[in-house]
């Protein structure tokens, strides 16, 4: 069983590298380096300002140490397969589990201890705290975290239905309790109570994991979010096949709908519309760009960069939405449907229309509101309106109108 | 004649599944389709959908080809796949709503006729859901009250009894029942022969691409005197005689 961890943490740690490779690029190791050099300059000219004595400041630590506790999940890496697979392994199962939470350490403590090391300035300065009190504290926080894995561990053999002894009220309760004992008496406490959780947390686990089945379902569902929330990170800087997108009701944008009269020729609009808004990927992706193009252009200053980003940024999310065209082509009743493709082709103009109108409006205010030249604001709307109605009645129809032909 | 398939040869790529097939489907009749796992049935019900072109013969329904006027071909079918097939970003109640747009139902008249196939089939406290939050059966419900929420002239069903419920396959056999005393034709594939025998009017056997036999049970019967008395029996002799 602990092979098996093994080989699935091995093609795992290569899935990871991969994608770290494309996200710590040259360009973008070098914009880490000035961000942090510019963080720790900005720290340390703070930290000179600072006397001893703030009420607030053993406050801040608290937060900062409780927050940072929470960083670092237990990495299972189960897979919905091993439900049916493995279940007749369950009890060996264990050791894998034990095996995994060691794993998971590695990264939760590193974590841990870069925190601890980064506030210890504010705090010897703040609270005047010595060197010793310091790693006791440290100790603490390493001790605390290793009890917070180890209820994540157990809880997976919790009886199903019970409130999850490492749900998100409990971790961050405890640790509030032996943070605030730790920095309010002596850390030495804080040792004893993180010591005393960890053990008795232990003992439990101990007694319960030969008796008690796994959760599968459940530890099956946090795996998939916790990948779920790397591949997320991941897909800001690149592609990723996994992340197939989620779906979301959005109860609250239901009144944009009522505008689709249901009539036979707005049977695409309908479709798509709410495939739009529910479905992540593109929705994600026309937001996430409209937001970037507002703050790059609440930035930008001049004539014509303005007009130059504008018109950029509604020609990227343009080009970007033309493969939502072909996004129920697996769906059979597309192609059985008695409706002509150049209605479903028209429909989709008219959506193309309105997400590239409402981003052209959102990026000319801003425009607007960071630049006084009343001529750039002109400029901009112009090439604005020119380019939504080039892009979206005349180059996508074009473009879209040979993949018809093709797929029939 | 509702269905007219005549000659047809074709599959998915140039070398043809479809070895020459012919057969009709007359106005108020249900036809089983029924041959083992790779028979072409499938193949054959994605050509009279219009999913596949044919490479020779055609297909006419009601006297018009898919080439002809595809709109006023597909008006007349309404599909049940085999898997069903729902769109993700759609709640129940906005799959039927596509439904009625597509086929240009009357909305009130649709919705009416889309309440009693709820009850019927027990979804009609589901209308908000989401295809993630259906089971296989529901899903295949949902197809069914799709289906039938249409005025299709001809039904294709794939494999519709797999996968439902006792109570709901005799709801279906009911509804099927109901369109065919309007004049509905339905082309029906299935591996379930005791169902098939009982309900079928008329049977065409397909084998490796070949319509082998086709006809009303007693004429299979006939047809094949030593094979056994049962469409099962005939079936498996029929499959029989290709193994040796």
């Amino acid at each position: 069983m602990t092979a098996l961890f093994k080989t699935r943490l091995q093609r795992h740690l290569r899935e990871m590298a991969k994608y770290l490779r494309l996200v710590f690029n040259d360009f973008f190791v070098f914009a880490l380096l000035f961000l942090l050099g510019g963080l720790g300059y900005g720290y340390s000219n703070m930290l000179k300002t600072l006397k001893t004595g703030y009420w607030w400041a053993p406050v801040v630590a608290l937060l900062v140490l409780v927050l940072v506790a929470q960083i670092g999940r237990l990495a299972t890496l189960i897979e919905d397969a091993d439900r049916v697979f493995l279940l007749p392994k369950e009890r060996a199962m264990h050791a894998y589990l034990v095996v995994a939470r060691r794993y998971s350490q590695g990264l939760a403590q590193a974590t841990q201890i870069v925190a601890v090391f980064l506030l210890a300035p504010f705090m010897s300065v703040t609270m005047a705290w010595p060197v010793l009190s310091l790693v006791e504290l440290g100790i603490a926080q390493l001790i605390l975290k290793d009890a917070l894995l180890r209820l994540d561990l157990a809880s997976a053999y919790q009886i199903n239905g019970q409130t999850r002894m490492n749900h998100w009220a409990i971790k961050w309760g405890v640790s509030l309790i032996i943070l605030a004992a730790g920095l309010w008496t002596l850390p030495l406490v804080a040792i004893v109570l993180a010591l005393v959780l960890d053990v008795a947390v232990a003992v439990w686990l101990a007694q319960h994991w030969q008796k008690q089945q796994i959760r599968w379902r459940e530890q099956i569902k946090i795996e998939d979010n916790r990948m779920l929330g790397i591949y997320r990170f991941f897909n800001m800087f690149t592609e990723v096949p996994m992340l197939a997108g989620t779906i979301k009701r959005r109860r609250y944008l239901d009144g944009l709908y009522k505008l689709i009269k249901p009539r036979h020729d707005h049977l695409y609009l309908y479709l798509f519309s709410r495939g739009m808004v529910r479905g992540s990927e593109f929705s994600g992706l026309v937001v996430r760009l409209t937001v970037i193009g507002m703050l790059l252009l609440y930035f930008v200053r001049g004539e014509w960069l303005p007009v130059v980003l504008a018109a950029l940024f509604i020609y990227l999310i343009g080009f970007q939405l033309l493969p939502f065209f072909q996004q129920y082509d697996d769906v059979v009743f597309t192609h059985v449907y008695p409706v002509l493709p150049a209605q479903r082709l028209k429909s989709f103009v008219t959506l193309v229309t309105l997400i590239l109108g409402v981003t052209a409006f959102l990026l000319w205010l801003v425009v607007v509101i960071a630049n006084p030249h009343v001529l750039t604001a002109g400029i901009t709307l112009l090439v604005e309106v020119v380019e939504v109605w080039y892009l979206a009645r005349i180059y996508t129809p074009q473009r879209l109108a040979r993949s018809i032909e093709i797929r029939g | 004649m509702a269905l007219e398939v005549s000659h047809v040869v074709g599959g998915y790529s140039q070398i043809p599944v479809l070895k020459d097939i012919s057969f009709d489907v007359k106005d108020g009749e249900l036809v089983g389709l029924i041959g083992l796992n790779g028979a072409g049935k499938s193949t054959t019900i994605n050509h009279i959908i219009g999913l596949l072109t044919p490479h020779k013969g055609t297909i006419t329904l009601n006297g018009v080809t898919i080439q002809q006027d595809s709109q006023a071909y597909k008006q007349q079918i309404a599909y049940i796949p085999e898997t069903p097939v729902l769109y993700q970003e759609l709640t129940l109640r906005e799959h039927l709503e596509v439904t009625m747009m597509a086929y240009d139902l009357d909305h009130d008249q649709a919705w009416a006729t889309a309440h009693d196939l709820l009850k019927t089939f027990r979804l009609d406290n589901k209308l908000d859901w989401f295809p993630a939050n259906f089971s296989k059966g529901m899903k295949q419900k949902v197809m069914i009250v799709c289906a039938f929420l249409t005025q299709a002239k001809l039904f294709i069903i794939d494999e519709p009894f797999l996968g439902l419920d006792p109570l709901a396959v005799n709801d279906l056999l009911q509804l099927i029942e109901d369109r065919k005393r309007q004049g509905s034709s339905i082309l029906m594939s299935t591996h379930v022969l005791d169902t098939a025998q009982r309900y079928c009017d008329r049977f065409v056997l397909l084998h490796d691409g070949q319509v082998k036999t086709e006809g009303t049970l007693s004429e299979l019967q006939a047809a094949l005197p030593e094979a056994g008395e049962s469409l099962n029996d005939i079936y498996l002799s029929m499959t029989k005689v290709d193994r040796r």
